[in-house]
């Protein structure tokens, strides 16, 4: 027998190279969006955690009469280490508390003479519930100039930044799917019209619309695939640059959180080519079944 | 088998290029629909393909109404029928092999079921030295035969035929017409659509005339 396999009912693509590129152009900044948004997801958790298991006491110095800063600072600290709960107790140094401010106020000599507040950092036992409203007002009938920071403010605005980063990124996620589906109808509807003959034969020689779409289907899933593996496949090499920059000591991106990914997050980015596939096939279904229901 | 009742068929606001054709195509029938050029023998053979929909009338094919058959049946009275076109419309990026199994793909057969007979068949053709051959390597007699061998292959309840023998010398066609027999001995009801009064000469069959669209004459076969 000649004929070892059944030969391919659609012919292969001419000048398919474009559209190849801009579903690779795509994958690749879909995998780019996808990387932000894990960078973004990991940070916001890190700094929760970082936050969220601690607290910290501030001690406000006060003018006229009353306990003096000493004294009400070695009575909160008496307190919170008698504190169930709390694990870890210890006053920020001055030289600590000036660098915090040094940002905002300098290294002068003159910050000596400033009425800083003292600082207790505090940690929470892993596990533990602590009550820290209570807590706040066990501190201020022992020590009134007192003031108990859960770090609740920060936290919500860090949630808020994380959550914008994370939706923003997912939003641009769309917008490339949306690109991909039209791009792929486009290049669809040009084949259609390209291979308008065959489509013509095979409709008329009783094939079913499903047989005709799997011949189109397949064509853009397999080049969707490649194309958007490709692009991925360079993100994921500069997120790993990035990694490995950052493992060097050499800061990436200044201002910005590592952008490393680890293992597990670059399989993350497998999703990119899975999903391109997915939306070229089902688009390019939609788009020949409809183009067949037009005919008799 | 095959009935059509006052069909008229016009493309757009044109002038009606069929007007009130009336027929029954009786099955396991033999017959020749003749007419000077422009009668409209293609467009009868595209509304009997189910290529187009008549403007006007009723088509009756295979016991189904098609003014009332779901379209969604449309594909499998399609694969029911056999179609040599004029201009063959062979696929040029498959072998004469794969072109003439095509019907037998689209019907859901795989390789190893139709590999012989799509041989054979080519072989009667005289192409059995050509099954890996394209059609644009192969000469226009030779591509009309891949096209009826694709036509005849899945052994249809009806085969139509548009010139079917119009690239081929005279002991070609006689060879091809003898085919159509075999096919219609074994139970096809063929139609053929020809110019060539040749084979009407030769052959037992009915003969249907068109002339500017209009059926003016159905003959039975001679005793």
């Amino acid at each position: 027998m000649s004929a070892q396999r059944p030969g391919r009912i659609m012919p292969h693509r001419e000048g398919a190279a474009p559209l190849d590129v801009v579903i690779g152009v795509m994958g690749f900044l879909a995998a780019l969006a996808l990387g932000a948004s894990l960078v973004a997801a990991r940070t916001a958790e890190g700094w929760r955690a970082g936050l969220a298991d601690s607290f910290t006491v501030q001690i406000l110095p006060h003018q006229g009469a009353g306990p003096d800063l000493q004294s009400e600072t070695a009575t909160a600290l008496a307190l919170l280490r008698s504190t169930s709960g709390v694990s870890r107790v210890r006053i920020v140094s001055d030289a600590e508390a000036n660098a915090l401010v040094a940002p905002w106020l300098g290294t002068d000599t003159a910050l000596a003479d400033l009425p800083l507040p003292r600082l207790i950092d505090a940690s929470i036992t892993s596990g533990a519930t602590l009550d820290l409203a209570r807590l706040a007002l066990r501190l201020r009938k022992a020590a009134p100039d007192s003031r108990l920071d859960d770090h609740a403010i920060w936290l919500a605005r860090l949630k808020r930044a994380a959550d914008t980063m994370m939706w923003s990124a997912w939003g641009v996620l769309v917008l490339i799917a949306l690109a991909t589906a039209a791009t792929v109808t486009f290049a669809t509807r040009a084949a259609l019209a390209a291979h308008q003959d065959i489509v013509s034969l095979l409709h008329q020689m009783g094939a079913r619309t499903g047989f005709i779409a799997r011949a189109f289907e397949w064509h853009y899933f397999v080049s969707a695939l490649t194309a958007s593996a490709f692009g991925a496949a360079l993100a994921a090499g500069l997120f790993a640059i990035a990694g490995g920059l950052e493992g060097a000591g050499i800061e990436a991106v200044p201002f910005l959180p590592p952008l490393g990914l680890g293992v597990l997050e670059l399989g993350w980015l497998l999703a990119v080519p899975a999903a391109a596939g997915l939306i070229a096939l089902a688009t390019a279904r939609l788009s020949v079944v409809a183009a067949l229901a037009r005919n008799y | 088998m095959l009935r059509f009742e006052n069909v008229g068929m016009r493309f757009g606001a044109g002038p009606e290029i069929l007007r009130d054709v009336t027929f029954l195509l009786d099955a396991g029938s033999f017959t020749f629909l003749t007419g000077p050029s422009g009668a409209g023998k293609t467009t009868l053979l595209r509304l009997m393909y189910l290529a187009e929909p008549p403007t006007r009338g009723l088509i009756t094919l295979f016991g189904c109404d098609l003014a009332t058959t779901s379209r969604s049946k449309f594909p499998a009275l399609r694969r029911r029928i056999g179609v040599v076109f004029q201009d063959f419309r062979l696929l040029d990026h498959l072998s004469a092999f794969d072109n003439v199994a095509l019907p037998l793909r689209l019907a859901g057969k795989q390789l190893d079921h139709y590999a012989h007979d799509v041989e054979e068949l080519l072989d009667w053709v005289g192409l059995g030295s050509k099954l890996d051959a394209k059609p644009h390597t192969l000469s226009g007699g030779e591509q009309q035969r891949v096209a009826i061998a694709r036509a005849v292959v899945g052994r249809p309840d009806l085969l139509l035929a548009d010139e079917p023998t119009g690239n081929v010398d005279p002991d070609i066609a006689q060879r091809l017409v003898r085919l159509f027999e075999e096919l219609n001995r074994l139970g096809t009801t063929v139609l053929i659509a020809t110019h060539d009064r040749s084979l009407l000469e030769r052959t037992q069959a009915h003969e249907m005339r068109l002339v500017d669209g209009r059926l003016i004459e159905m003959r039975t076969p001679r005793a």
